[in-house]
């Protein structure tokens, strides 16, 4: 990952009265590092770091939807399906995007430039539909403004 | 906005939000703070008491009382935390996350003042994973008090989450701040007495907290002359659905629901009319329009119609929108977020959405439909946490208020929407550690505004 | 005296101690609340399963039962008289059984199965489940001894509890969350832990089961033999499941003041040694054409006329693996009838540490305990690393000294660090002294087999405090039985000679050890007794078969000074060692029964007061302290291994630290499924020994002594002391003390 990610975990760990709650902040850090997702390496450079076993890492990193433990294009594009943004039409816009995309929903595309998910509420309720693009909210979004982000991405 | 009560939490936004600590400190910020400090940690707690202030995560437990039930430093000889639950989750409600936009510094100087009433100096905010760029205002305005000189001894740590609903429960939530699986713990020991790191710990939501900087400032008794007596100040209301003006409106207590639909929310867009409300969040029982008439949004009236004012989430509904398509996305919600401790609620969860998807594309029958009340009712108090019990009270709901539709479904073997209905095409959450994707790629973070 | 309060369950009223478990009071009661996930040996209930549903007077929702505590006035109707209860656990029954499929017929826990008898019990006679369960590939191998059936998981989380919550391996996880949870351990990795076995047992289905016990039989045609592991001194209580004649696997049964239940994985799954395609099966003698078949009668006559050949020039090199009636056998055989006095012994438990005897569970109960030495406890003494773990996680502090002790030590240099706790300046030894809950414990060679570690017990004060103990962990499963076998036989001194006449090697881990084999270049003629032909190939004249704990009757002592009684699980293959050791001593005129009964009986009257054999029961008590005597420093039994040598340290050199791992030995080497948990070809190197070498973890790196070399994979070990590189013993070669480390 990088020289220094064994020395910024301490910092994370020390943190803490436990260490053992760096667990999180150290593997959003180590899936920032590697691409937006955690690799077998990286889960294991993780536990080293934070002095856990690889299998304890899964443990966690698996139960929570924000750790990918298989690759995610460059670009994440979560769209929120739960029920305000639902009754506010937010399958037109996974539709769209999947069109746009020619992907399926928890596919990437080809070239690996863009995974396109559907994700719980994003509480974004009011703002209805919420998309998420690398973890920045899109608010309001429509059918006819998935073209323009996806050719953003494409920038 | 068609009220004359003053914002409480919200006060001093009208020119924009106050990001920065000059402007807060312009409009009275950290006057508060400094009132507190030449209290004692009884005299807050007496002031939160007299307001009357209760839980806005959702619980609805009257925040002074549970301080109180922090031990004395004498009595249990550890050190006392102050977790901050941020990890607003309830579809539906997005108040928490306007208020750390909007009010960060009040936010953060609640959790210096609560921190003083428990005599803690280790605060946690824990903020969900999603909420990346109130991550950023938050630590922000946290370094703007620490260069001021503002936090004392005390500090506070703002902890992001990664995505798990069942983190919202006070006991899975410090589960994951140590570290671990956020799965719910068993009780007692009750937090307070044994939470964070099994030392006294309270947990507090984002506006409960919000709300104390004011509450000290103008008395808890002059707070709790806002609302009914048993609900007393003002809520942050989110309200979202098919209305015209969606958004976050804080409003005391006691305010008419009609009046919050139809004058805030300016009623149900697209001229289309309402056919459902859910009043306090997904967890809770549904509304007919009908009954809506003469409930106000606090917890006595919305308790006696049969459901609760919850995270004071309303989602209106209107008339295109097809019930059991509704309780799928429900049931698909609380089967994707269970943590998979308890049985009950990790088989039931799944259960229901298979009964409820057979349902709704026609081949159920009245023996289905049966069958899912039955696999409610024993999800239903017989888990550790509540989350199944919500779910199951929630499905239970659309089936009493909507038997109709549900009925509809079976006699014509299929939505008698005809692919009409708002809900047409859910789309269920990917179940991201099953699906597999494609190649590994370089990430590039992408800055864009929310 | 525990405050006794009244609780009414189902209408009856008990009176039974304040906290005490709402399953046992009930159970206490003869009432039954079923449960899965419950299980108090896995720490703190967690009340996941939901299948203890009872009704509480004054508590609004069903509670889980096992995650309460009797307390006063407390009223409680199980699913017997509560038809909420009994709603709700049939409720959770039938989710349980949502997704587990229907193959009970082809399932090794069939007929010993929690999940069969409570569903008999309470369950639904037929599913309301129309849609498909959930299906996997099954079984998978969670290693090459543990097979998993996701598909029969209920998810009771009692193995990942189990990993991470008492052997703290944490290997063995619950994976991805709600209805897509699973166990698992880390991508391809294999669970790999010591005490990985204890989760078959703990599986309340059949998803996790023993790939040594698979299809292998049904639990009516099955008899277990309740005995003892002969591998370690610890001496775990088991049970030998066995089929015609076979063993076919072993199981803890639980003896709370050694074991709490739980066994590690040699003991558990070590025992197909005894079915070795090498095993011995009849006597050999050294003839033309190598190690030959002979006939009982003529071994006997070849043993005699060895024995008689060399005229008391004769030494013994013991195992400390025979039980202590074979070791006095032989002892009655070599001393009393050849006047063959010189033996190599074990590396012994000093009787001063008699005076701090006390069960090893006082461990967990410990507020302090300081463990001194080079040697992990876990290739020392398994189970009671389980114990130091679980007084940890109660709160108490866990001091180690020595080369990977949190307090480092240079090898060798733990003696001293134990003679230092004695003095008044010491701070931790004013905490010994003060506490009434402190352990010693000493996990490495020297140190006069614990009569360093028994002079500080005393110098601290620790016979007079029941909750203080001192224990030494010798380096083999009998060595004090085996002793005082030796020592009660016949009192004459040994006599030094300059040539051995004869060396006689009992049993496969003396035959095994190089030292012996040192000796026997001194010896004109090898007498050796073992189970192995490999391990007599090449030097004994004599080859007389050995035996396994797991077919021999008889007592072994345990490193608490318990005496504890084996029981024969399976006939071996060849007449046990007593038979033939009778049959030759009367050839010497001396008298020796074949059975063990009548050795015990003997020896009892010189070692143990007179214990009756049937008194040691299922499970054996410990014997009461005796008063402390200071060990004689002439007499203090000599170490089985080298203590540390001296000398000057080249420049630049690390100091080479050899390690017994736990999974080695004659008995793992012939179990093929174990292989895996054997320690990888690595040498592990303190961080700031590899940063100067420019040596990552992975990198492959030459090590040079003495004009060897070896190349080895490097670990680099944060907890390892500086200028030591800690190699296990079959990787170490010909290494000598100090070694060169470069990158290769």
């Amino acid at each position: 990952m990088s020289a220094t990610f064994y020395d910024e975990v301490q910092t994370l760990r020390k943190r803490y009265p436990d260490p053992l709650s760096a667990v999180l902040p150290a593997l959003q850090l180590a899936q920032e590092r590697n691409g937006g997702w955690l690799s077998e390496a990286t889960l294991r450079e993780a536990a080293d770091a934070l002095d856990l076993t690889p299998a304890y890492c899964l443990s966690i990193a698996s139960f929570y939807d924000m750790f990918h433990t298989e690759p995610v294009g460059t670009h994440l594009v979560e769209v929120c399906t739960n029920v305000s943004c639902a009754l506010s039409g937010a399958q037109d816009v996974v539709d769209a995007f999947e069109r746009s995309l020619g992907i399926e929903v928890g596919g990437t595309t080809e070239d690996g430039s863009v995974t396109l998910r559907t994700v719980e509420c994003l509480g974004g309720c009011g703002w209805a539909t919420v998309v998420a693009v690398d973890n920045r909210h899109r608010l309001h979004v429509r059918a006819g403004d998935v073209a323009g982000i996806v050719a953003e991405l494409g920038e | 906005m068609s009220t004359t009560t003053p914002e409480i939490v919200f006060a001093g936004t009208e020119g924009g939000a106050l990001t920065e600590l000059a402007d807060y400190e312009a409009v009275g910020g950290l006057s508060a703070l400094r009132r507190a400090l030449g209290m004692t940690p009884d005299e807050i707690i007496a002031e939160l008491n007299a307001s009357n202030l209760r839980g806005r995560g959702g619980a609805f437990f009257p925040t002074g009382r549970k301080w109180s039930f922090v031990p004395k430093p004498d009595q249990v000889p550890k050190p006392h935390y102050l977790v901050v639950n941020a990890d607003e989750s309830e579809p539906g409600t997005f108040k928490d996350r306007e208020i750390m936009l909007r009010v960060p510094l009040r936010f953060l100087e609640g959790c210096l003042i609560a921190a003083r009433a428990i005599e803690s100096t280790h605060v946690f905010v824990y903020i969900r994973g999603e909420y990346e760029r109130e991550y950023e205002i938050l630590v922000a305005a946290l370094e703007q008090l620490r260069k001021g000189k503002h936090l004392g001894g005390t500090t506070i740590v703002v902890h992001r989450g990664a995505g798990a609903y069942i983190c919202g429960e006070e006991t899975a939530l410090l589960e994951s701040l140590e570290g671990k699986r956020g799965q719910p713990r068993t009780k007692p020991p009750f937090p307070a007495i044994a939470g964070l790191y099994a030392s006294p710990t309270a947990v507090n939501n984002v506006e409960s907290i919000t709300t104390v900087p004011p509450i000290i400032e103008m008395g808890g008794a002059e707070y709790a002359k806002v609302g009914p007596e048993s609900s007393t100040g003002t809520r942050v209301f989110s309200l979202s659905g098919n209305v015209v003006r969606p958004g976050n409106y804080e409003l005391p207590h006691g305010y008419p629901l009609r009046d919050l639909i139809y004058e805030v929310g300016g009623g149900i867009a697209d001229g289309r009319s309402l056919k459902a409300v859910i009043p306090g969040g997904s967890s809770t029982a549904i509304l007919t329009a009908a009954e809506i008439d003469g409930l106000t949004l606090d917890y006595d009236s919305l308790a006696q119609a049969g459901t609760a004012i919850g995270s004071a989430a309303v989602v209106a509904i209107d008339d295109r929108c097809c019930i059991v398509q509704l309780g799928v996305r429900i049931s698909q919600f609380y089967e994707h977020e269970s943590c998979g401790k308890c049985t009950p609620c990790r088989v039931g969860t799944r259960w229901t959405t298979q009964i409820l998807k057979k349902l709704e594309a026609g081949e159920g029958s009245q023996a289905d439909l049966d069958l899912l009340l039955d696999v409610g009712e024993k999800v239903n108090g017989t888990c550790l946490c509540p989350l199944g019990d919500t779910a199951m009270i929630a499905i239970a709901s659309y089936v009493a208020k909507f038997r109709e539709e549900f009925l509809a479904h079976i006699e014509e073997g299929g939505c008698p929407f005809h692919g009409t209905s708002s809900l047409e095409g859910i789309v269920a959450p990917t179940d991201v550690h099953e699906a597999h994707h494609g190649p590994a790629a370089i990430h590039r973070p992408l800055e864009v505004v929310a | 005296m525990t405050e006794l309060v009244k609780v009414t369950i189902d209408d009856r009223e008990l009176e039974v101690p304040k906290g005490m478990g709402l399953v046992e009071t009930a159970e206490a009661a003869g009432i039954e609340i079923p449960v899965f996930c419950y299980e108090p040996r896995l720490g703190p209930p967690v009340g996941a399963c939901r299948m203890c549903l009872v009704e509480v007077e004054g508590l609004p929702k069903l509670q889980a039962g096992c995650t309460l505590v009797a307390q006063d006035g407390m009223i409680v109707r199980t699913a017997a008289t509560s038809e909420r209860a009994a709603s709700g656990q049939r409720g959770t029954l039938e989710f349980i059984l949502v997704n587990h499929p229907l193959d009970c017929p082809v399932c090794d826990k069939g007929g010993e199965c929690p999940l069969q008898d409570l569903t008999f019990r309470y369950g639904p006679g037929s599913t309301r489940m129309t849609f498909p369960k959930m299906t996997f590939d099954k079984p998978i191998p969670v290693s090459p001894l543990i097979a998993l059936d996701r598909e029969r998981c209920i998810l009771c989380y009692r193995c990942t509890r189990f990993s991470s919550d008492v052997a703290e391996d944490h290997q063995l996880i619950a994976r991805n969350r709600g209805a897509h949870s699973e166990i698992t351990t880390f991508s391809e990795d294999p669970y790999r832990a010591p005490f990985s076995g204890n989760v078959i047992e703990l599986c309340p289905v059949g998803a996790l089961t023993s790939t040594q016990y698979r299809f292998e039989a049904r639990p009516w045609e099955i008899q277990d033999v309740p005995t003892v592991c002969g591998l370690c001194p610890s001496g775990c209580n088991i049970r030998a499941t066995t089929r015609e004649g076979a063993v076919k696997r072993v199981q803890s049964r639980n003896h709370p003041e050694v074991d709490g239940g739980w066994l590690c994985d040699k003991g558990r799954f070590a025992f197909p040694h005894v079915r070795a395609d090498d095993r011995i099966r009849e006597p050999l003698a050294r003839g033309p054409l190598g190690l030959a078949p002979i006939a009982w009668d003529a071994a006997l006559d070849r043993a005699e006329e060895l024995l008689r050949g060399a005229d008391g020039s004769v030494v013994t090199a013991l195992s400390g693996s025979e039980t202590t009636e074979i070791a006095y056998g032989l002892a009655t055989l070599l001393r009393r009838g050849a006047g063959a006095h010189s033996a190599v012994l074990p590396e012994s438990t000093s009787a001063a540490l008699d005076a701090f005897r006390a069960p090893l569970s006082t461990i967990g109960d410990a507020e302090l305990v300081v463990v001194v030495g080079d040697d992990e406890v876990v290739d020392r003494a398994p189970v009671v690393d389980l114990w130091l773990r679980k007084a940890r996680r109660a709160g108490a502090e866990v001091v180690t000294i020595g080369a990977r002790g949190e307090t480092p030590a240079a090898p060798g240099a733990a003696a001293d660090a134990l003679a230092s706790l004695v003095s008044s300046r010491s701070a931790l030894g004013q905490r010994l002294r003060a506490s009434e809950r402190a352990v010693l414990v000493w996990s490495g060679p020297g140190g006069g087999g614990g009569a360093r570690l028994a002079e500080a017990a005393h110098a601290l004060g620790f016979e007079s405090k029941p909750g203080c103990a001192a224990f030494h962990l010798p380096a083999s499963p009998n060595a004090r039985g085996v002793a005082e076998a030796w020592a009660c036989a016949a009192d004459e001194d040994d006599v030094a000679h300059e040539t051995i006449g004869l060396l006689v090697v009992s049993g496969d881990e003396a035959a095994s050890d190089p030292g012996v084999r040192d000796l026997a270049e001194r010896a004109d003629a090898v007498i050796a007794i073992t189970m192995f032909h490999s391990l007599a190939v090449g030097w004994a004249d004599l080859v007389l078969p050995g035996t396994a704990a797991l077919e021999r009757e008889g007592t072994t002592m345990n490193l608490e000074g318990r005496v504890q009684r084996l029981r024969r699980a399976v006939t071996p293959p060849v007449p046990d060692e007593l038979a033939w050791l009778a049959r030759l001593a009367e050839r010497f005129g001396v008298a020796l029964s074949p059975h063990a009964a009548v050795v015990f009986e003997q020896l009892s009257d010189h070692l143990y007061g007179g214990l009756d054999l049937e008194a040691l029961g299922d499970r054996a008590p410990l014997p009461a302290r005796a008063s402390y005597a200071a060990p004689d420093p002439g007499t203090t039994p000599s170490p089985a291994q080298p203590p540390a040598a001296e000398g000057e340290h080249f420049v630049g050199t690390l100091r080479l630290l050899r390690y017994r791992p736990l999974f080695s030995g004659p008995q793992v080497e012939r179990v093929a499924e174990l292989q895996f948990q054997r320690p990888d070809g690595e040498v592990t190197l303190s961080a700031p020994d590899a940063d100067r070498r420019g040596i990552a973890t992975g990198d492959t790196v030459s090590l040079r002594s003495n004009g060897t070399s070896v190349e080895l994979r490097a670990r680099v070990d944060r907890r390892l002391v500086e200028g030591v590189a800690r190699i296990a013993e079959e990787h170490a070669a010909d290494l000598h003390f100090d070694v060169e480390v470069v990158k290769a």
